[in-house]
């Protein structure tokens, strides 16, 4: 008897659950669908004032170009609106390139896509057909910093429009510098020998590393090197083997971290929770991008300045990492207002460069913005230095370096193979491995 | 009278005191398998840094937590695109599973069983190797960012339908003779008769679908490309995806998304055990 | 009268087709029509918007032979299977074995507690684990204070600490449900068999290999098939818990065909599918072998 209520009751619960469950499915799933093809199919018409965008950090380039949208709206055209779509990361942007191409459907894409720097000659190269050059843009273009565009300008085609800077920055703790013997003075300039020597100094008074990194994708190397100047790729293939330049870098590395000057950490998320929030480091050298993220941490402000990197040889290093432009897709049905746009702001506006420095901490690759009042100014955080400024001028002497589709590639097996010679691996053996793989995928 | 029941209660004690190493070794099962959900819940009410430095004590920083996520994310958007997808899925999964297991083992013939044969192979196609022509497929269709994007892959599953078919090998076939008789058509005996008496094979299949949908990740992250069709795990993995993490928010989310299975599986657990039994015979 | 019979064995052999249509048509359009379009894209070559057939036609094939790294995930997809699966299917039975005893008390509860792991999702218990182990997370912390560990250690930074870890992952997230599997099983042996063990003296162990085991073969069978299918499609533990790190040393085969279509700026279809097709042999061919070895002492 009991048993029978039970079942009774249990299949009253399933009815009445299932009936709740279809109700709840009939009502929902016509939300959910009007809800993704409002903002599906994404792209704008001919004629009107509306853009879309992909872009993916809430706290950097998104308040990028909301600073631009209202911009323009206040400047050019007061019916103009941007609509920002929110990304979680930048591959999800390259993803919906590659689905959408393979389809052969473009009509998912919205007008304009932030990517990253390093992956749009490859994209541009794959899919000829997703995106619409801006030659006809009123842009100067020599007044933006030659290294950038070496990425957006894809065979002598302008492609994208700048938006951040990449230009790498050397940050160092003063007051821990300090308590090891050295300035900031001390730190511009100096070759990686001297470098170790005072990391080491450091590590002992301090108990902090110099500088970390995200051991999985390693970009000291590729840092290190485009201020000496070179490039793990000459002529389109990569060059490791034979490369005495990157052989001396990697060497350092090893040094580094076998010296508690380095910190290598697992992941992303290691080098900047457990390395830099984490108040592991003395330094920090990486895109100025890093910068949000140092400041995350409020008890060390006015501790921080910045500088350039050091060489192998000595002498102020530049080079520039990460960074992302603009490019308007195959599917903007407004290409001449998304030309305007673009053109206007990130062209070369002083108001959209001021509020994205001041809203995303956003720094611009237009020369000229750069020596704007906002960028004049001293930052509390960085001892009252114009860091900006500083950046801006650092960037006009970062030098062009060969690029490759393949950038990414080469970081990875290059980390890798670092990783197996600081476990004690032959060095020279793991670079000719690393080359060996990356030809393999680049099929040569 | 007495007696016997003395000797019961003295059998019993040494039995149980036999017991004793078994009920050690499940205590152990038991609090490992606990422990990552309970610190999960603790984590969830730390702050960042102190989730990162392994604190193990319950804070006081829930409710902080929970405002950062529903400020960061859309926490209501993304349960309820979840519960829509998982909800949907689960009931039309088991209406064409269980109606096709209930074709296959209750109308068998010989041609059934090879189809039946073939299909099985359909298990061992990996996820991967489809994911890109489901993609043209789908786009073609234009169903991404829709509800049926996201289910149709996986409503009919070999696994499910295999599990309603051995099931069936249970059902009494003369009932079925008898109604029809009563003048009962096919697919009356399917609504009227089947389904009531493969209540917990439906309870077993309906949790682990849900889960399944509830759960699945890499597929939603190619199909729903857009912010508001996106699900909890697609939450999770942007909360874990940023230039910093916040351990705490990340945690509250990851507490989010574990709750509704839970529920799902608390509510359907003795069926479920019992809607196993069947498949496994 | 036979005629019509007949007509009646017709119809209702009509609509058992009918009742399995549905799910049979959805099942071909959605996994065996994709996976012959795979194999057709895996003899094709360059961008997914252009894909030319490849020259010669097996290059897709031959490149994985020299490819190192495909070969590390296999190696390690393999390692997982062979470490993993075992050892979760014994701890599986023994504990449904215990959970049967009709003298346990508490059996809801500890079903229940062991069963909760495989409610959390994926992404969750990866991103669990990844916190839990980490350089500074808990275990550390309970180590270092136990005296067990002198220093913090990087259980994730380290190739075999991190392959570890990834197993244990697995071993708590799934023990519980092929558990419930396997409490199915035992619940079609009649329980004198144990009474009858029990008074010849049998112990818990001996109860264990002789009786519980062979007599859930059918069930094991299932569950191996499905850890063997589900080992060796293994994704989100590697991406989210390790990334595939440190120096590629974990990743799964999964993950690497995953690069291979959309990681990194690379989306080289072509061989992504000719390695997915290669998973599917692979994953055929061991459950074929699982099912005539499982079936050979019947």
């Amino acid at each position: 008897m009991k048993k029978i209520t039970r079942r009774a009751f249990l299949a009253g619960l399933a009815a009445v659950s299932a009936a709740g469950v279809l109700s709840a499915c009939g009502g929902g799933s016509e939300t959910a669908s009007t809800a993704a093809s409002a903002a599906g199919g994404a792209a704008s018409a001919e004629g009107g004032h509306k853009l879309t965008a992909y872009a993916w950090d809430a706290s950097f380039n998104i308040p990028a170009l909301n600073a631009a949208a209202a911009d323009y709206k206040a400047n050019v055209d007061p019916d103009f609106e941007l609509e920002v779509i929110e990304q979680s990361q930048s591959s999800d942007v390259e993803n919906a390139i590659t689905l959408a191409a393979s389809a052969g459907d473009y009509s998912t894409l919205p007008d304009i896509v932030l990517f990253q720097d390093h992956y749009i000659q490859k994209y541009v190269t794959d899919y000829p057909d997703a995106f619409v050059p801006v030659e006809g843009a009123d842009i100067d273009w020599s007044g933006i910093s030659e290294e950038k565009l070496s990425y957006s300008v894809i065979d002598g085609t302008h492609y994208g429009v700048p938006v951040d800077n990449g230009t790498v920055i050397f940050a160092y703790r003063t007051d821990l510098l300090e308590q090891a013997g050295y300035t900031i003075d001390d730190m511009t300039g100096i070759s990686w020998a001297d470098f170790i020597k005072v990391g080491e100094d450091v590590f002992a008074a301090t108990g902090k590393y110099l500088v970390s990194m995200d051991g999985d994708g390693n970009d000291l190397i590729y840092m290190m090197m485009q201020a000496e100047g070179q490039s793990q790729f000459k002529d389109g293939e990569p060059y490791i083997t034979g490369n005495d330049t990157l052989r001396q870098i990697c060497e350092v590395i090893v040094e580094m971290v076998q010296k508690n000057v380095c910190y290598l950490a697992n992941d992303w998320s290691g080098y900047i929770n457990q390395t830099i929030l984490g108040d592991m480091v003395a330094g920090v050298m990486n895109g100025n991008w890093i910068i949000p993220t140092i400041r995350q941490v409020p008890e060390n402000s006015g501790k921080w300045e910045i500088t350039t990197l050091p060489t192998l040889a000595g002498g102020e290093g530049y080079a520039s990492n990460g960074g992302s432009s603009l490019y308007i897709t195959a599917n903007c049905g407004n290409v001449d207002l998304a030309k305007a746009f673009l053109a206007y702001t990130f062209g070369g506006s002083t108001v959209t460069y001021d509020a994205a420095l001041r809203d995303g901490g956003v720094i611009t690759t237009v020369l000229a913005c750069g020596e704007s009042e906002v960028y004049n100014e001293g930052v509390e955080y960085f001892n009252n230095t114009p860091i900006y400024k500083q950046i801006v001028e650092m960037g006009g002497n970062v030098p062009v370096v060969e690029q490759s589709d393949y950038h990414y590639r080469a970081r990875t097996y290059l980390a890798a193979g670092l990783i197996n010679v600081i476990n004690g691996a032959n060095l020279d053996d793991e670079l000719a491995n690393a080359e060996q793989q990356i030809r393999f995928e680049m099929g040569l | 009278m007495e007696a016997p029941a003395k000797i019961g209660k003295a059998n019993h004690s040494t039995i149980q005191r036999r017991l004793i190493p078994a009920y050690i070794f499940l205590i152990i099962v038991a609090f490992l398998s606990v422990f990552p959900l309970l610190w999960m819940i603790s984590a969830a009410t730390n702050t960042s840094l102190d989730v990162a430095r392994g604190k193990i004590m319950f804070g006081s920083y829930a409710l902080e937590n929970f405002k950062n996520l529903i400020t960061q994310q859309d926490l209501w958007g993304a349960m309820k695109n979840s519960a829509i997808y998982a909800v949907v899925q689960t009931v039309a999964s088991l209406l064409i599973c269980s109606l096709a297991g209930f074709g296959f083992e209750l109308y068998h013939d010989k041609g059934k069983d090879r189809v039946f044969a073939v299909l099985l192979l359909a298990m061992m196609v990996p996820q991967v190797a489809t994911m890109i022509p489901l993609y043209k497929m789908i786009s073609g269709m234009k169903l991404l960012n829709t509800v049926w994007g996201f289910i149709l892959p996986s409503l009919s599953t070999p696994f499910l339908i295999m599990m309603f078919r051995q099931n069936s090998r249970n059902f009494p076939l003369d009932l079925m003779q008898a109604a029809r008789i009563d003048g009962l058509s096919e697919i009356g005996i399917f609504f009227r008769m089947y389904v009531p008496i493969m209540k917990s094979t439906y309870a077993a299949a309906a949790v682990i679908t849900f889960m399944n949908a509830w759960n699945a990740y890499l597929w939603p992250k190619v199909v729903l490309n857009q912010k508001a069709a996106q699900t909890m795990p697609m939450l999770i993995a942007n909360l874990s995806a940023g230039y910093s993490i916040d351990y705490g928010v990340l945690m509250m989310g990851v507490l989010f998304c574990s709750i509704p299975t839970m529920i799902v599986f608390f509510i359907l657990q003795k069926q479920f055990a019992e809607g196993i039994t069947g498949a496994v015979k | 009268m036979k005629a019509n019979h007949g007509t009646l064995l017709a119809k209702q052999r009509r609509a058992g087709w009918i009742y399995l249509m549905p799910g049979t048509l959805l099942i071909t359009i959605m996994s065996f029509i994709p996976i012959i379009n795979a194999v057709i894209t895996s003899l094709k070559t360059g961008s997914s918007a252009n894909m030319k057939w490849s020259e010669p036609i097996t290059y897709n094939y031959t490149r994985m032979l020299q490819d190192q790294l495909f070969q590390r995930s296999m190696f390690n997809t393999f390692l997982y299977l062979i470490v993993e699966v075992p050892i979760m299917l014994v701890l599986a039975m023994l504990l449904a074995q215990l959970l049967n005893n009709h003298d346990l008390k508490f059996k809801g509860f500890f079903r229940t507690c062991v069963f909760l792991p495989c409610a959390t999702s994926l992404v969750s218990y990866s991103l669990i684990f990844k916190s839990l182990f980490a350089t500074e997370g808990l275990v550390n912390t309970i180590l270092v204070n136990l005296g067990i560990l002198e220093t913090n250690y990087n259980f994730l930074g380290n190739s075999t600490s991190a392959k570890i870890i990834i197993i244990i992952a697995l071993i708590w997230r799934w023990t519980g449900y092929n558990m419930v599997f396997f409490l199915a099983g035992l619940q079609n042996i009649d329980y004198s068999v144990y009474e009858a063990a029990k008074i010849d003296g049998a112990s818990g162990w001996q109860t264990f290999w002789k009786i519980t085991v062979p007599l859930l073969r059918p069930t094991i069978v299932m569950t191996a098939i499905m850890s063997i299918n589900g080992t060796l499609q293994l994704f989100d533990e590697s991406v989210n818990l390790t990334s595939g790190g440190p120096a590629n040393s974990t990743i799964t085969m999964s993950h690497y065909i995953y690069n291979n279509s959309f990681g990194q700026g690379v989306a080289n279809f072509g061989y992504a599918s000719a390695l997915s097709f290669v998973i599917f042999v692979m994953v055929a061919v061991l459950s074929f072998i699982n099912m005539k070895v499982g079936d050979k002492r019947d």
